[in-house]
């Protein structure tokens, strides 16, 4: 798209098009011909409405009587046309002196000064009606018939603005005239953002309230980034199927919450030395291995030293696109009012709508081709979606959101509204749904940001640059000849590259029209190749892990019916920087909408967990109404000869008393004694019968995820491999996955600390309910007890006798002492 | 259509209050300033060209009979009541040149009633 090293990028997005119009009321943005005039003071020229609003008087009545201006020009398409308002005798300007009168009999009128024009004894002899003498500014407003009152719609969409807000900005633009109301609330340096809200008076005021957030989260994970450089890097060299130069080497990630993924961009460099000068190129992650070894595929692909191995540095090259295409968003829904329908702008500010009903004919069956049959709660989910113009789904975990979700989708799409927009936080879950959906016959296109275009996907067949070079093959296409010349070469002449791209361009518009259902991230929405599409309905997955700003993407793009998936009694959005999630950035719209007293739809059966296992979270976080939809037989491990305490109960809480201590890093903590127990409990897994891909091994702190990894590679009796092959993962990274077999590491065992992470609620939900077959829990009772949730969960083991200490080979109920549970907890 | 229930608009009083007094004083202003001025008699120029007038009537094909009643929903103001709209002339200068405008203006604006009453005077004749 651009030479390499260019700024913008190649998601380089102009967020523009939405953006002020120049005509706009600077008060509230109102900005219909009809209703605006344009303050005629040289100095001045901003645009009024003819609305009251909140105040006694019209917009632009307020701001020549604030501004003390007092001429005024209407617009072109109004029905005078571009006409400044005059006396049609002596040309005076002033506003608050003219009035109309018509001639006799003629109906024809005309601005007449009421001094000194409206008393020259000689127009009383004339064919003019001087007693009708109408004043153009009639109860602080404006003739409405010469500059519309805005209807009730645009006021109500409009931005709120106070007197108060009024004067402080009239008082603003005596010293700056280009000052906008924004300017108004902008807080200093060093003060507290301004945290979110329930409800929002407008589009305005919710930027107001976002737009310093998203710049806080912004510049966190920025520095963050920015400060992750490596040197002394060691690279193996290998060149892909494109032709292009890959990069191998290990960029080991600290235990800290930065994580590497695939579309992310480095910088490789090598500063020079004797044999060889200094080089640099960027290039995009394309894969990472268990190992921590990274696969960088080059932009460049001259002068690279491949004959060099070591001595390299790697940064990384941090991207402002998410960022932008939020604020972005926020600006469109703001000041274009066709970015989404006005029931949903209302409704998504917490305004009190009435209900509304979209009367579709319904279909017969709620199921889809393709997809397995749906039970009752699904069935009454899709129904009840489709009539709805804004609907919540919560898919408690194994309740089958993902098929609930293309079902939704295949009926919306045949309604023949026009495309499905569907999008979801992350990759992983948007290739999950394509392909499901995909499985019900419907046209799919899976688009891609560019960077990740060299990522493997699950779904490859389904993405658009997939498609696109597999549109037409034949010897005539011309881009085709052209891409394989650009893969046999690695790059084109410049008018060729030009040539390529107008094709490219118009092939990918091409595959994107003709599908039936659009599949990205919520962040992918905002990819300049969608910039010309609307979607009236849209379907966000995940919708729980996203921020508000991150879910708005995808809806300002025209919609009328929108459905968000997810669950809020597991782990919303992952927010790094600790200011903005005190402010409320870490609450998704879904839960807001929650709070506002949406209810949201819930599906009721689960298909993942043994029946004991889903006991406690069903009573826990969903009410008990959680429904088994598989039985103890189906997940009876047979064959599997693993010393479970109570037999056909496949749970257990193993007692620990060891240490936690702090990481290397000083930012997390670990738990030599239990990582030692997570090897012992693997092993017996492995020699029982159970495979590594059925194990997975989670825990909420990252120092503890690396320790636990580099303690079985070590330490491990069995085969090395087979201890690689095992995921070991941080709980928040496991969310949406599921495994056979989960060992639970909690890490935190201190006198007077406290647990930290573990005092999410939502955190203890996600990491109970990954198991299907069995799970394990290792941690100290005596520190756990303090919080009650954690209370209820070890009184549940012990009541089921599950709560044990001892050897594996020998464990005994344990007998340990509860502590009293704190009432409130942070 | 959407449906939001209405919040009632309370202005503030005193807020009233202060710019109505801004208002007054910027009208006295504005007609004390003009007073002062030496009044022009002789260069008064009202004369309503017929020609620009009649001149348009035959066009009427494309345009609206000037006087010519609308319903409201003729003049595109669907949901504003049953008001009936009268078409009128706006003269207005263009430097030196004379120009008219069509306009729209409600029909019991008090601006057309003696018009109407004249014509009516007319037509018993
Ligand atoms: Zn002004
Ligand atoms: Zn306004
Ligand atoms: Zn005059």
């Amino acid at each position: 798209e651009e030479p390499p090293g260019a700024g913008t990028g190649d998601d380089g997005y102009d967020y523009g098009k939405g953006d002020f119009v120049e005509h706009a009321c600077r008060y509230c943005g109102i900005h219909n011909p009809a209703c605006v005039a344009r303050c005629n003071v040289p100095s001045c020229r901003k645009w009024f409405c003819n609305s009251r609003g909140n105040t006694s008087g019209s917009h632009i009545v307020n701001h020549l009587v604030r501004a003390k201006h007092k001429e005024v020009c209407l617009h072109k398409d109004s029905p005078l046309g571009e006409t400044i308002l005059e006396c049609y005798n002596c040309g005076c300007r002033n506003v608050f002196l003219l009035g109309f009168i018509s001639a006799k009999a003629e109906n024809v009128v005309v601005l007449l000064c009421r001094e000194p024009c409206l008393n020259v004894n000689a127009l009383k002899d004339m064919n003019w009606d001087l007693s009708q003498w109408t004043p153009l500014i009639d109860d602080r407003c404006f003739l409405s018939w010469l500059v519309k009152v805005p209807s009730e719609q645009e006021q109500l969409r409009a931005r709120q603005i106070s007197a108060q807000q009024i004067n402080k900005v009239e008082e603003l633009w005596k010293t700056n005239p280009d000052a906008s109301l924004e300017d108004l609330e902008k807080p200093g340096v060093d003060d507290e953002p301004q945290p979110v809200v329930l409800k929002y008076e407008d589009a305005y005021q919710y930027q107001n309230v976002f737009a310093p957030l998203i710049k806080l989260e912004a510049d966190y994970d920025k520095m963050m980034k920015e400060s992750q450089s490596k040197d002394s890097v060691t690279v193996r060299w290998d060149i892909g199927l494109n032709k292009k130069r890959v990069a191998y080497f290990v960029f080991p990630k600290e235990d800290n919450e930065l994580r590497l993924v695939p579309g992310d961009e480095l910088r490789l460099r090598y500063s020079g030395g004797t044999s060889h000068p200094a080089w640099q190129s960027v290039g995009h992650v394309i894969k990472l291995t268990a190992q921590e070894e990274v696969a960088l595929e080059l932009r460049a692909s001259q002068g690279v030293p491949v004959e060099l191995n070591h001595g390299f540095s790697v940064d990384f090259v941090w991207k402002s696109t998410s960022f932008d295409r939020m604020q972005g968003a926020m600006k469109t829904f703001a000041v274009d009012e066709t970015s989404v329908s006005g029931y949903i702008y209302h409704h998504l500010l917490g305004h009190e709508v009435e209900h509304q009903i979209i009367r579709n004919t319904l279909p017969r069956r709620f199921g889809a081709p393709g997809l397995p049959e749906l039970n009752a709660s699904q069935v009454l989910a899709v129904k009840s979606v489709l009539q709805k113009p804004v609907s919540l789904i919560q898919g408690p975990p194994g309740t089958g959101k993902t098929v609930t979700s293309a079902a939704i989708v295949y009926h919306m799409a045949k309604q023949g509204q026009g495309q499905v927009l569907v999008c979801a936080p992350s990759n992983v879950a948007v290739d999950q749904l394509a392909e499901k959906i995909s499985s019900t016959g419907l046209k799919v296109v899976r688009l891609c940001a560019k960077s990740r275009e060299a990522v493997s996907s699950p779904v490859e067949h389904l993405t658009l640059h997939y498609q696109v070079r597999h549109l037409d093959n034949s010897e005539k296409s011309e881009m085709h000849k052209l891409q394989q010349l650009k893969d046999e070469q690695g790059e084109l002449s410049s008018s060729d590259e030009k040539k390529y791209k107008a094709l490219k361009r118009a092939t990918e518009r091409e595959i994107l029209q003709s599908a039936d259902v659009i599949c990205c991230t919520c962040v992918g929405a905002g990819d300049p190749r969608l910039s010309n599409f609307r979607f009236r309905q849209v379907l966000i997955d995940e919708s729980t892990q996203a921020t508000e700003p991150e879910c708005l993407i995808p809806l300002v793009l025209g919609v009328k019916q929108v459905v968000l998936v997810g669950d809020h009694c597991q782990l919303g959005p992952v927010i790094m920087c600790k200011k903005a999630a005190r402010a409320g950035l870490a609450q998704s719209l879904f839960e807001r909408l929650v709070i506002l007293g949406v209810k949201p739809f819930r599906l009721q059966v689960q298909y993942r967990m043994h029946p004991c296992l889903s006991e406690f979270p069903s009573n826990c976080f969903y009410e008990g109404t959680l429904q088994n939809g598989v039985t103890v037989n189906e997940r009876q491990s047979s064959g599997i000869d693993f010393p479970w305490p109570v037999p056909n109960r496949p749970m257990f809480f193993y007692v620990q008393m060891g240490v936690e201590e702090i990481s290397a890093s000083g930012t997390s903590y670990l738990n030599r004694t239990e990582a030692a127990n997570v090897e012992k409990i693997v092993t017996t897994f492995l020699r029982s019968g159970v495979v590594p891909s059925q194990i997975g091994v989670i825990t909420p702190y990252e120092g503890q995820r690396a320790y636990i990894v580099n303690y079985m590679s070590r330490n491990g009796s069995l085969r090395q491999q087979l201890y690689k092959e095992i995921e070991v993962a941080s709980v928040d990274s496991f969310q949406g996955r599921e495994k056979d077999y989960i060992i639970l590491s909690c890490v935190r065992s201190n006198e007077h600390q406290g647990i930290g992470f573990l005092n999410d609620p939502r955190r203890l939900n996600v990491a109970l309910t990954r198991a299907r077959y069995g799970i394990v829990v290792l941690g100290n009772p005596k520190v756990l007890s303090k919080q009650p949730l954690w209370n209820s969960l070890l009184t549940h083991y012990k009541e089921h006798e599950c709560l044990v200490e001892g050897p594996l080979n020998n464990l005994k109920q344990s007998m340990v002492q509860f502590q009293k549970p704190k009432k409130i907890y942070n | 259509r959407v449906q939001v229930r209405h919040k009632v608009v309370q202005v503030d009083p005193k807020e009233q209050e202060d710019f109505d007094r801004e208002l007054r004083a910027l009208l006295q202003e504005s007609l004390e300033s003009r007073k002062l001025e030496p009044r022009v008699k002789s260069t008064l120029n009202m004369t309503v060209p017929m020609k620009i007038v009649e001149g348009s009537k035959d066009s009427r094909a494309t345009e609206r009979e000037s006087g010519e009643e609308l319903t409201a929903e003729e003049s595109g103001n669907a949901g504003g009541g049953s008001e009936v709209k009268v078409c009128v002339r706006v003269l207005v200068k263009k430097g030196h040149k004379q120009q008219t405008r069509q306009m729209l203006i409600p029909g019991d604006c008090s601006l057309v009633q003696s018009t109407k009453q004249q014509e009516a005077a007319l037509l018993e004749e």
